[in-house]
């Protein structure tokens, strides 16, 4: 299919144009159904005359051309076709839509679908239902617009059409610390960027890419994502919110990101990596994904309700992670506004319904892990027992009674020995076992109707013919080729993680409920491209590389007015770092932060609320000891019912359900975590140590050092001159308290190096604290 | 600043605004012409006040949620049938195909022990296990047919704060505050008060903003220690201090603001200077010594205290300072008899009066005031107990009860809900409502209806669906409305 260009400007270009200079002018454009149509019937009209039979009205559908035909439109006579009649009718009974609904159509929705019937009234599929195909990369000749790789050239047909111009590049420090912090949420290092910057071959922003993409804080960092949609907690959920053990999933993410697993692969290990031939362990640990759902021990509940409960949570997040639909609707009717029937959504549901695990306490079934000591050990007792258990067994039960005591006591060591740690994984029901799956009539699992078989809806592509209907098969079938959302959803939510919004700016929503893209040939490139060989690292490489994500932020008030959200981005991104990012950032620039890799997860300082769930323990936690107090914000322990404060505070979920987006919002209790928390007071103290050890002799060196430590550009005078004058201030104002200058300088880091004033360190501590606190920490620059 | 930038503010929430089924989105855009540059109160401020659909008669709430869920049959409805039966074999019809948190097989109907009589001049059936309540039984009105679809305790505090059972939606407060604003600009629209510590079994979800932006979550507020999480600066930071740095950070992110023009900065140094602010003004509305003592003795409060007590009263200082929705919670109501203090008779007395003092202090305070006009009070739990002794406890001396779900009471007060009214009946022997059911929804309907809503057009839309409190259900209760 052919894309419309444009499509968010000309709604606006056809709003003025009739508003302006009356109806003539626009009706040299031709509607397009997807772009100017479906959105007005899908929100107006679909609720009753949709996809949905039981609650549709009058029998009209409008959803199909069929239905609409039948009924209410003469193509090419508006005249003569009701749907208009009823749009315009002047008698309130006769209205559409009726007025208790509380939708109303406006003038130019009316007249766009008035002209769409003189048209001929012509249907075409929704656009995200068709496969995308390589679009042709725009030829660009115009010098004011770089284009260093195709996703230029589609950003730049885009400005000039509007008659936009780009932003030149950013500087080279600007540059180095918003793409260290998009490739693995860390800012570069000092030294690092000195390298960078002084290299001034044309391949050196490439080489710096590429140094980040091999760090191992990448897949820290792209894990983060992952871990929201996968709704990763170290607790089980509802009411008692009990400890989970599965971290050895995250560290599966983490490790899939650094080796580059292939998109492809990454997602059938994770939805049916069991069902692989001989899986190995890492296989296994992966389909933990779907063992993400929240398990209930609450007195009286019926497990096999919040069995049913965690199914349907795994078909409403794959669905809503790879094909960006959101499939919730279904479970209790058919969709009303995409064509899902409920039937369907069972059909999918079947899929998923056929694994061991059963809303159990004890989480199983689980894969245990031993340490070589166990195994050794493990093995010892095995042997033991079997010899003793041989040589008894010819023994009648009275005698050798010393032997028989050993015995006992032996499989008492090995009931006693218990793994390392664990994870709950997925695991196939076979023969008598199988479930069979019904339709759930209002989503009810105790109201059931006919049996329903494996199946994928009618409107994406089929299975392929005669594969067996097995959650490995629809595994496959979520990253076919044949599969038109999937590289789309997954190349939009890159993009919208490198430049603050998707291209699809809905990405939990590729249905027609969701939003139009802004390029949609760009993404139909990016998605495609994607596919041919599921490459992460090479798509993000490509997105980063381009000079699009490579301008600079500067707005002006025009230009901000005219696209405040960066959509046609004639600027480049500047957005909130996440909740991790923060932490991590301030940790980072005091010197304090861990470099350690992987494992359980840790208990860094949290207040001390005093509080305990209504059945369960203290929410209260002791923190961790060590370098473990300063881990990156991805292992932080997470417990559902009591997210860690002050990353809940700058918009980190839950992590009940799959969450494809975060909010970034800006709010006063923000600024009080990173004035207040000790952990920041923690980090100042930290940052101010380092200015006075390595900043220089003087005031204004010492403040530069701080400066370019946690900007990671060389500051101006004028800020110098400011930070310079803080200390001086809170100096002299500590030298009248000295009491005071000392908790400020030591509480919690701990005591100040031999020899240096108190009072000197305290001021630094305010300026430091500053310096964590300015906009520019906080944002992507 | 340049005040044209100052003004597109708004447009960097529009993403905001345009979900909202208010059409604020027109409205900020359409204010972009004439603000004055340095309202603190900027037209993007999520928090701004906002008009509802129609007048509202209920400008504020404060919703008291006992934990555990109270024995209605023991406090307000009253079921001499019930006590006629006492002792007796529960009757089959009422348990075929339900299943209890912690009964099977046939238990033994339980009637009241609590000595009933109809208080007020309204004459409202009331016992004396809430006896200081008995003088407010004109102001209140009280509903004997409360229904919910839950039997345990997080699905139904979930059920019943955020429409749906499941952790994820937004509640009650949240839609509150997202469809008001708040009048406060240096404190939250949204406190959360919890009695000594102890977390409903829904946990935060109750006071959760779900899929709103997170300023509509409610801040959960102590009355000891620190009122607000990292209010206080560090040790060693005094006031003077802090207003040196922040005059410096504002200085630096002025600089900012020149270089890149994002209007954004400008957001972020007005939110630290509301920082600055919320730290003075919610240590001192969270300051109960200030209150003489002859409220403090009314209350049953005192400071330094964690208590129920304590929180009614901060309740209504924060009302009075301007905050949208304060939501309480007191734990140990779940009168199961497991121990004496669960027995619905001493335990119950001592609970009941203990805590209903607070509550007839609260709703007098507000009256002294002239707030309780337009302030909303509602008290409850999240389901009933049944009229039969609790299976587990049985055999002992302690008499309880189960979790109930099918017939239960509820109190309101002020803003709009008659004065000294009762709303429906139980059957005969309390396990069905007999006549006007109110469903959860239909109170949260009723309770929007009274901020100024129609609870089917304030919704948001995420994932592709308009998303009410209400879910696809709720009546507005009318018969309760003045």
């Amino acid at each position: 299919m052919t894309f419309p260009t444009g499509s968010l400007q000309f709604v606006a270009a056809f709003t003025l144009l009739i508003t302006s200079t009356g109806t003539s002018k626009a009706q040299n454009t031709t509607v397009d159904f997807n772009r100017d149509v479906r959105p007005i019937l899908s929100n107006n009209c679909f609720q009753c005359h949709g996809p949905d039979e039981k609650t549709r009205k009058g029998k009209l559908r409008l959803d199909t051309r069929e239905g609409a035909l039948e009924l209410a439109v003469v193509p090419g006579k508006p005249d003569a076709s009701s749907l208009v009649a009823r749009l315009t009718a002047k008698d309130a009974e006769e209205v559409m839509p009726p007025a208790k609904t509380g939708k109303k159509l406006t003038p130019r929705e009316v007249e766009i679908l008035t002209r769409w019937v003189k048209e001929g009234a012509n249907y075409s599929q929704h656009w995200a239902y068709v496969k995308p195909v390589r679009p042709a990369v725009p030829d660009i000749r115009d010098p004011k617009y770089v284009v260093r790789n195709p996703i230029d050239a589609f950003v730049a047909a885009r400005l000039i059409k509007d008659k936009l111009t780009p932003q030149p590049e950013a500087d080279k420090y600007t540059l180095a610390r918003r793409v260290a912090l998009d490739l693995t949420g860390l800012p570069p290092t000092r030294e690092e960027v000195e390298v960078f910057v002084k290299d001034a071959s044309p391949e050196a922003y490439e080489k710096f890419v590429d140094q980040l993409l091999a760090k191992p804080a990448f897949g820290e960092h792209f894990a983060r994502l992952w871990l929201d949609l996968a709704r990763y907690a170290d607790s089980a959920g509802y009411a008692d919110d009990p400890a989970r053990t599965i971290w050895k999933y995250r560290d599966y993410v983490i490790n899939s990101y650094n080796s580059n697993k292939p998109f492809d692969r990454f997602t059938v290990e994770q939805i049916a990596g069991d069902l692989l031939p001989n899986p190995t362990t890492e296989q296994l640990i992966a389909t933990a994904f779907h063992r993400n759902t929240m398990t209930n021990s609450e007195g009286g509940t019926n497990d096999e309700e919040f069995r049913n409960v965690a199914v349907v949570d795994r078909v409403n997040t794959t669905y809503m992670v790879w094909m960006g639909t959101s499939m919730a609707c279904a479970q209790c009717h058919t969709h009303k506004y995409d064509p899902i029937t409920q039937k369907e959504y069972f059909g999918s549901f079947a899929f998923l319904n056929n694994t061991a695990d059963a809303d159990r306490p004890d989480e199983s079934p689980t894969l245990p892990f031993w340490t070589d000591e166990q195994l050794e050990r493990k093995a010892e007792l095995d042997s033991l027992v079997i010899d003793l258990e041989d040589l008894l067994k010819s023994k009648k039960p009275t005698e050798w009674k010393a032997e028989r005591d050993r015995l006992a006591a032996l499989k008492k060591d090995q009931a006693a020995l218990k793994p390392s740690t664990s994870v709950p994984i997925m695991k196939e029901l076979t023969g008598p076992q199988r479930r069979k799956t019904r339709l759930q009539f209002r989503g009810n699992f105790l109201d059931l109707g006919d049996e329903i078989t494996e199946g994928v809806p009618a409107a994406f592509p089929p299975l392929p013919k005669d594969a067996p209907k097995t959650r490995l098969e629809f595994a496959r079938w979520l990253v076919s080729a044949e599969n038109p959302l999937t590289a789309r959803v997954v190349a939009n939510r890159f993009w919208e993680q490198l430049f603050g919004t998707g291209i699809v700016r809905t990405s939990e929503e590729f249905g027609t409920q969701g939003e139009l893209p802004s390029h949609p040939e760009l993404l139909d490139f990016l998605a495609v491209d994607l596919q041919t060989d599921w490459n992460v690292k090479r798509l993000l490489k490509l997105m980063v590389m381009s000079a699009a994500y490579r301008q600079s932020a500067k707005v002006t008030p025009e230009m901000f007015e005219r696209d405040p959200e960066n959509r046609l981005l004639a600027r480049g991104p500047r957005v909130r770092l996440s909740a991790e990012m923060v932490r991590d950032q301030a940790l980072s620039a005091a010197g304090l932060l861990s470099p350690k890799l992987l494992g359980p997860s840790v208990k860094p300082p949290q207040p001390n609320l005093g509080v305990s769930a209504a059945f369960g323990g203290s929410i209260d936690w002791q923190t961790s000891a060590g370098e473990d107090k300063f881990r990156r914000g991805i292992y932080t322990q997470w417990r559902r019912s009591n997210p860690y404060p002050s990353m809940s505070t700058f918009d980190a979920p839950n992590r009940d359900t799959c969450i494809v987006r975060r909010a970034r919002t800006n709010t006063p209790l923000q600024a009080l975590v990173t004035m207040n928390d000790p952990v920041y007071v923690e980090a100042a103290q930290g940052l101010a140590r380092r200015m006075m050890e390595k900043g220089g002799a003087t005031p204004a060196e010492k403040v530069t050092y701080g400066l370019q430590a946690c900007l990671v550009r060389p500051p101006t005078a004028a800020e110098v001159e400011r930070l310079v004058k803080l200390h001086a201030d809170a100096k002299a104002k500590f030298a009248r308290d000295a009491a005071k200058a000392t908790q400020f300088a030591t509480v919690p880091l701990g005591p100040l190096p031999k020899g240096v004033d108190a009072t000197d360190a305290a001021a630094w501590t305010v300026v430091a604290n500053v310096l964590l606190n300015l906009d520019e920490m906080l944002m992507k620059r | 600043m340049n005040p044209r930038l100052h003004n597109l503010q708004a447009v960097t929430r529009r993403h905001f605004l345009e979900s909202s089924s208010l059409g604020l989105g027109g409205l900020a855009m359409a204010q972009l012409g004439g603000q004055a540059a340095d309202n603190p109160r900027a037209d993007d401020d999520p928090l701004k006040p906002r008009k509802p659909h129609f007048p509202a008669t209920a400008k504020r709430v404060i919703y008291l949620h006992m934990s555990g869920a109270p024995p209605h049959l023991d406090l307000l409805d009253y079921k001499p049938e019930l006590v006629r039966h006492d002792g007796e074999n529960c009757p089959d019809e009422y348990l075929k195909g339900k299943r209890f948190a912690f009964t099977s097989g046939v238990p033994k109907l339980l009637g009241t022990k609590q000595p009933f009589k109809q208080r007020g001049r309204s004459g409202i059936w009331m016992s004396d296990a809430i006896k200081p309540l008995h003088e407010v039984a004109d102001d209140v009105t009280v509903i004997r047919s409360m229904k919910t679809d839950e039997f345990n305790h997080a699905p139904a505090e979930l059920l019943l704060y955020t429409g749906f059972a499941r952790q994820g939606r937004p509640s009650l407060g949240a839609w509150t505050c997202y469809g008001l604003g708040s009048e406060s600009e240096n404190l939250p629209g949204f406190v959360v008060l919890i009695s000594n510590g102890v977390q409903p079994s829904g946990g935060q979800g109750c006071w959760g903003s779900g899929f709103l932006p997170s300023v509509y979550q409610g801040v959960q507020c102590r009355s000891k220690g620190e009122p607000v999480l990292y209010l206080s600066d560090p040790p060693g930071m005094d006031r003077d201090m802090r207003r040196l740095g922040l005059d410096a950070m504002k200085d630096l992110n002025e600089i900012q603001e020149k270089e890149l023009g994002h209007p954004e900065t400008r957001t972020r140094i007005s939110q630290y200077e509301l920082a600055f602010r919320m730290q003075l003004s919610a240590t001192e509305v969270m300051d109960i010594s200030r209150e003489p003592a002859k409220i403090l003795d009314s209350y049953g409060a005192k400071p330094g205290a964690g208590s129920f007590a304590n929180n009614c009263l901060l309740a209504r200082r924060l009302v009075e300072s301007g905050v949208r929705y304060v939501q309480l919670f007191d734990w140990g109501w779940d009168f199961h008899g497991t121990n004496p203090n669960e027995d619905i008779r001493e335990g119950l007395t001592k609970k009941g009066t203990t805590t209903a003092q607070s509550v007839a202090a609260l709703i007098k305070d507000l009256k002294n005031r002239d707030m309780l006009k337009d302030t909303l009070v509602i008290w409850g739990g999240e389901f009933g107990r049944t009229p039969f002794r609790e299976g587990r406890t049985a055999g002992g001396q302690v008499l309880g009860r189960d979790h109930y779900p099918d017939c239960f009471s509820l109190m309101l007060a002020g803003g709009g809900i008659k004065a000294g009214h009762t709303h429906g009946e139980s059957d005969d022997l309390g396990f069905k409502v007999g006549s006007d059911l109110v469903h959860i929804h239909d109170l949260q309907a009723t309770i929007q209806h009274c901020l100024g809503f129609d609870h089917t057009r304030l919704t948001h839309r995420f994932q592709g669906r308009d998303y009410r409190l209400t879910d696809v259900h709720g009546k507005v209760v009318k018969g309760i409305l003045a």
